[in-house]
């Protein structure tokens, strides 16, 4: 009897160290600044891959959509982390929301017009005679506007979707390179993509963010999480089959075909020059400094009311190699 | 001197009331330290409203003028409706259904629609802010025309009025005071609508109205300029209904003596 209790006992060991292991795990949520998508696989694929399981750290991931105001959420500490971009984080300092970046997994902004390649248009200059569909609330659409004539340009606010990109020859749209041309080829237009990273205006793009609080209180957590989501994005871009299948089960409107093309073209965007050479995710003073001046430049940002060395940290990452 | 003095009793009670809410809001901003971002303070609020005071007229202007439009349209179309309905029961059978129909359609799903078949242009603005405003004038007017005194009628049909006398002279007139209570609903309808419709049309480059306002300073995380941008749009909510109803108090006291 006695032997049976023990060995029942010993049976339960390991359960009993699950359990405490469990419990050890800091739970975290992050949520994204859109529905899931290609460019938020590095997250997904630490999720999928189990890297922030290994890292000690229970995630969950919060898909975004229309208006989910990330970056409140994360100031107010109603989420521990955030994913969005360089120029909404600057927006939301100026507003006095304590958030800080502490990875950046796209070097290069996917942001891009699209044109129809019949409309001969090759150029930001030469947009013109023409209806454009880009967002009234976006900070690139206030420095194509105020930099590029844009001559009898109607300027209408971006539907969602490339619907109307397909109808008429006359129009062009914003998207991200990973996605919106993709459909559109897909369903037999000709799409010319016009970068606007090629223009300058250049910001870090799903960001890893959190509040200066958390930052400050349990730098472990914030560390481990930063290291555990790098490793997810090297992952993704070698191997993303797993989780864009997880994605696609997320978000079905994202077919399989947008998620693996779009998984190819973000490998140089990813891995740019810097990125090789400082590390996966790394930031440098100087980029935000450009982008501080820029959103200076076209009025989105009072002069020095954010300094862009508050606006990042790059104590979390891994040290460059 | 009369005058002042009422005008001072009717506008003393609000004015205090907001300046009560002002100085709570203000006081609570500070000190709790609450962020721009959640809740800017009041001080910010007119400082923005200042600073930005040529954008947010020129919008204010465009969407009025959008809201106006809608509701001069439903205006007329609701009461025209409405003699309809009043004339014919089998017609109002037929088309009541369609008027509730008009009320229950989620007009924010159907704007971006209206934009693609109008185009974005101020004419799509007018036509989601017409159809939201038309069905508090179709339901009202035809409330109206409908409970007249049958005596009344009798009255009329005695001294061998016609159809056409009748619906003039007598049920007209009879609703005058339905109609105005529901152009008064309308009129604040009007505004939701242009402001709703300007969130899917836009109105291209360099004009726009409060909704592409609203939607951009709310992208944008400007909420001092999202605050200044809400609170010009209940001003001109303010404004319409104010307008609506001297208006209606007027065509009342025409239509029917004193009431």
């Amino acid at each position: 009897m006695r032997r049976i209790v023990a060995t029942l006992l010993l049976a339960l060991l390991p359960l009993l160290a699950a359990a405490q292991e469990g419990a050890a795990k800091d739970r975290v949520s992050i949520v994204l600044n859109w529905f899931p998508e290609a460019e938020h696989g590095g997250y997904y694929a630490a999720l999928v891959h189990g890297y922030y399981a290994e890292a000690g750290l229970d995630v969950e991931i919060l898909p975004g959509g229309v208006d989910v105001p990330v970056l409140p959420m994360v100031a107010t500490g109603r989420v521990q982390f955030g994913v969005d971009n360089a120029d909404q984080l600057l927006l939301a300092r100026t507003q006095q929301a304590p958030v800080v970046a502490v990875m950046a997994p796209m070097q290069v902004s996917p942001r891009c017009i699209l044109v129809h390649e019949s409309s001969g248009i090759q150029s930001f200059e030469q947009l013109e005679n023409m209806t454009l569909g880009m967002s009234a609330k976006a900070a690139f659409s206030e420095w194509l506007l105020k930099r590029y004539p844009l001559a009898k340009v109607k300027i209408v606010p971006y539907p969602g979707n490339v619907s109307q990109f397909l109808v008429d020859k006359n129009y062009g749209c914003q998207g991200y390179n990973i996605s919106e041309p993709i459909v559109a080829r897909r369903q037999g237009a000709t799409p010319r993509v016009l970068m606007v990273s090629d223009t300058g205006y250049n910001p870090y793009t799903s960001l890893l963010i959190t509040s200066e609080k958390l930052a400050a209180e349990k730098p472990d957590v914030v560390r481990r999480m930063t290291e555990a989501s790098i490793k997810g994005w090297r992952k993704y871009i070698e191997d993303p089959a797993r989780t864009n299948a997880f994605i696609n089960k997320l978000n079905p409107q994202m077919e399989m075909y947008i998620l693996d093309e779009g998984a190819k073209l973000l490998v140089d965007m990813v891995l740019d020059e810097a990125a090789k050479r400082d590390g996966l995710g790394s930031m440098t003073a100087e980029r935000w400094s450009t982008l501080v001046s820029q959103l200076e430049e076209i009025g989105l940002l009072k002069p020095g009311s954010v300094p862009a060395e508050s606006a990042y940290t790059t104590e979390f990452l891994p040290a460059a190699k | 001197m009369d005058a002042i003095g009422r005008a001072f009793r009717a506008l003393f009670p609000p004015l205090l009331l907001f300046a009560a809410v002002v100085a709570v809001w203000h006081i609570e901003v500070q000190r709790r330290g609450i962020g721009a971002f959640l809740v800017p303070g009041p001080l910010l609020v007119a400082e923005t409203l200042w600073e930005k005071r040529e954008a947010l007229l020129k919008a204010t202007a465009l969407t009025g003028a959008a809201a106006l439009a809608g509701f001069a349209a439903s205006l007329v179309t609701g009461v025209l409706v409405a003699l309809l309905f009043s004339q014919s029961r089998a017609v109002r059978r037929a088309g009541y259904p369609y008027a509730i129909f008009l009320q229950t359609v989620p007009i924010v799903a159907v704007a971006p629609l209206i934009v693609l078949w109008f185009g974005a242009e101020f004419q799509s603005v007018v036509i989601i802010s017409f159809i939201i405003s038309l069905f508090p004038i179709v339901t009202n007017a035809t409330e109206g025309l409908m409970n007249v005194d049958e005596s009344l009628v009798e009255l009329f049909e005695l001294h061998s009025a016609t159809r056409a006398q009748v619906l003039l002279r007598l049920r007209l007139p009879h609703a005058v005071p339905d109609i105005v209570t529901g152009a008064r609903v309308s009129s604040g309808l009007s505004v939701i609508g242009a402001i709703v419709g300007e969130f899917s049309a836009g109105y291209g480059n360099q004009n726009f109205g409060l909704g592409y306002l609203i939607v951009q300073t709310s992208g944008l995380l400007q909420t001092p300029y999202l605050f200044a941008a809400v609170f010009m749009s209940t001003l001109l909510g303010l404004t319409i209904f104010g307008i609506v109803g001297s208006a209606g108090d007027w065509s009342t006291r025409r239509w029917r003596g004193t009431r």
